[in-house]
């Protein structure tokens, strides 16, 4: 054990994939608390695939990938909050329509790209191991806005998932803070994408909460079971994909679904104990 | 002279061919303890929401504590109103002990985590203790909020609504999930805070003989106001029929009840004013 501990964290592969992973995995655990408490599990679902078109512009207009992806996903996320209010459709169609549409554009842009240009199985799946320098400061300035974002807005957007009325009568700003909570959802799903891909970014924003919803009574002690759920996660995760070379995000996210196995196992027990 | 907390002039909501309020007008004094009485869909809802600046009425005025109502002045002037809706049947399922859900009502609350670590957090407590001892709550404020009854959670949102110390309560059937016990003790409480603290408010509210010995005026809606009684009025029968339909049989209470004709063959102390026949 010992062995592969020194292993794992001497590796040059592994060093330079964990702080990215550990500042996603911080990012993630904080914003998925919003994500479950809004209801947004499908917004990220529909992003996170029509961010495919980002990659697909991206490449075939030779940008960087991250940050056009990125303005892709915020404008997306935007559209997705404004179109259904303004339109008359409910939200829920309006993310399928976009994710579908969005998603084909992708598909059509990337299968004209060279396919040595394209990691296409890196896009859909994740790999942390392959992050560069630039997707790393990318996705620390990234982190470093989200988690900004969330010390000034965390109070107003969780009052306003509990109750969204009372909170318009009390004088907050709620459909400039509703604007701002998806784009900032629609970043942190672009940042996931190097982890986890367009596939499983949705389990990194929903799982740490959720394994954490059984346990939290209250927003402080939901977000310090959220980040240590999604730091467990990760870190184990991490450490089978090195030691069995699996697939990092996938690994990554199968971690997380024990620990909501054995968070959800657990509060039943301690239900049925308490009867 | 100063100016009416609430002053809605001609107020209009709706479709042309269908309004839900029609031509509304009412003043409210400070400290004035008003009940809104009316059928279902007769707008009592809606006038409560276009009061707290929810909804923006199709046509027509609204000035709070003397200031016009709008896009501009909205957030400012929604600092000084206390307001509790319907309570939902979705209730959200969000892990949330019952002294946050009262700080909620506070604007402090809002304000950024970087804010708060020079914010006077004493005063705060004070003011969410004060508003939970005012519903009986104090006893559950470190409580999980979705493991209360409804009539607690009832109670809850009420403290929240009024931890704020608002100059304007807005309250649509506040006691929906209460018991009688609670609900007189509530309508004691709004009548307190009317007389000591000068506060006003508006409550929707289906039993009128439940709230007649506390409402200084009972307003009778029915996409207008097509009555309103003070301390003494009687509310003729026709304004029954008119908002209610035929089918209604008025009954009468005890002298004392704002619009009732006291009867002396009729039995005091009926439940309810209007009854209709199975």
């Amino acid at each position: 054990m010992i062995d592969f501990l020194s292993a794992f964290f001497t590796s040059p592969v592994m060093l330079g994939a964990l702080f990215p992973a550990l500042l996603i995995a911080v990012v993630t655990s904080s914003m998925s608390m919003m994500v479950l408490a809004h209801r947004l599990s499908f917004l990220t679902v529909g992003v996170s695939h029509a961010s495919l078109a980002g990659l697909g512009l991206a490449v075939t207009l030779s940008l960087p990938l991250l940050p056009t992806a990125a303005v892709t996903a915020v404008v997306i996320a935007l559209l997705l909050a404004l179109l259904p209010k303004r339109q008359g459709i409910n939200e829920d169609a309006g993310t399928g329509v976009l994710f579908a549409g969005s998603m084909a554009l992708g598909v059509i842009l990337i299968s004209n790209a060279n396919s040595y240009e394209v990691d296409l199985f890196g896009l859909l799946f994740g790999n942390i191991l392959t992050v560069s320098e630039q997707d790393t400061l990318w996705i620390s300035w990234g982190s470093a806005f989200v988690l900004f974002s969330l010390m000034i807005w965390a109070r107003s957007w969780w009052s306003m998932a509990f109750d969204m009325v009372t909170a318009k009568a009390s004088g907050i700003a709620t459909s400039r803070l509703r604007l701002m909570l998806y784009a900032v959802v629609g970043l942190t799903v672009v940042m996931c994408v190097k982890l986890a891909g367009i596939v499983l970014t949705t389990g990194l924003l929903v799982l740490p909460a959720a394994c954490a919803w059984f346990w939290g009574r209250s927003m402080l002690s939901l977000w310090l079971l959220s980040l240590s759920f999604s730091i467990i996660g990760t870190m184990s995760g991490l450490m089978w994909s090195y030691q069995y070379d699996w697939p990092s995000g996938a690994s990554i996210i199968v971690m997380l679904c024990l620990c909501f196995l054995f968070s959800w196992a657990g509060a039943w027990l301690k239900q049925i104990k308490s009867r | 002279m100063t100016a009416p907390v609430v002053h809605l002039s001609h107020i209009r909501f709706g479709s042309d061919k269908k309004p839900i309020l029609d031509n509304l007008s009412l003043e409210v004094e400070a400290g004035h303890f008003m009940g809104i009485i009316g059928p279902n869909g007769a707008g009592k809802s809606t006038l409560l929401t276009i009061i707290a600046g929810l909804l923006k009425p199709s046509a027509g005025h609204i000035d709070l504590f003397g200031k016009c109502l709008n896009s501009r002045t909205r957030q400012k002037l929604q600092q000084d109103l206390g307001y509790l809706h319907q309570a939902q049947s979705n209730q959200p399922d969000i892990p949330l002990r019952v002294y946050d859900v009262v700080a909620m009502g506070l604007s402090s609350y809002h304000t950024s985590l970087l804010t708060r670590l020079f914010q006077d957090k004493k005063h705060e407590k004070d003011m969410i203790c004060h508003a939970l001892d005012l519903v009986e709550m104090t006893n559950h404020q470190y409580a999980d909020f979705r493991n209360l009854s409804g009539g607690q959670q009832q109670r809850v949102r009420l403290a929240r609504a009024l931890v704020r110390q608002p100059k304007l309560l807005l309250l649509d059937e506040p006691s929906a999930a209460l018991d009688s016990r609670h609900q007189e003790k509530l309508y004691k409480l709004l009548r307190k805070l009317c007389d000591e603290k000068n506060m006003t408010v508006l409550m929707v509210e289906h039993d009128i003989a439940a709230i007649t010995s506390y409402v200084d005026s009972v307003a009778c809606l029915n996409k207008n106001i097509h009555y309103h009684a003070k301390k003494g009025d009687t509310i003729p029968d026709e304004v029954w029929r008119e908002m209610y339909g035929d089918h209604v049989n008025i009954v009468a209470h005890d002298a004392s009840c704002i619009g009732c004709t006291p009867v002396a063959h009729q039995p005091t102390h009926q439940s309810s004013h209007e009854h209709h026949h199975d």
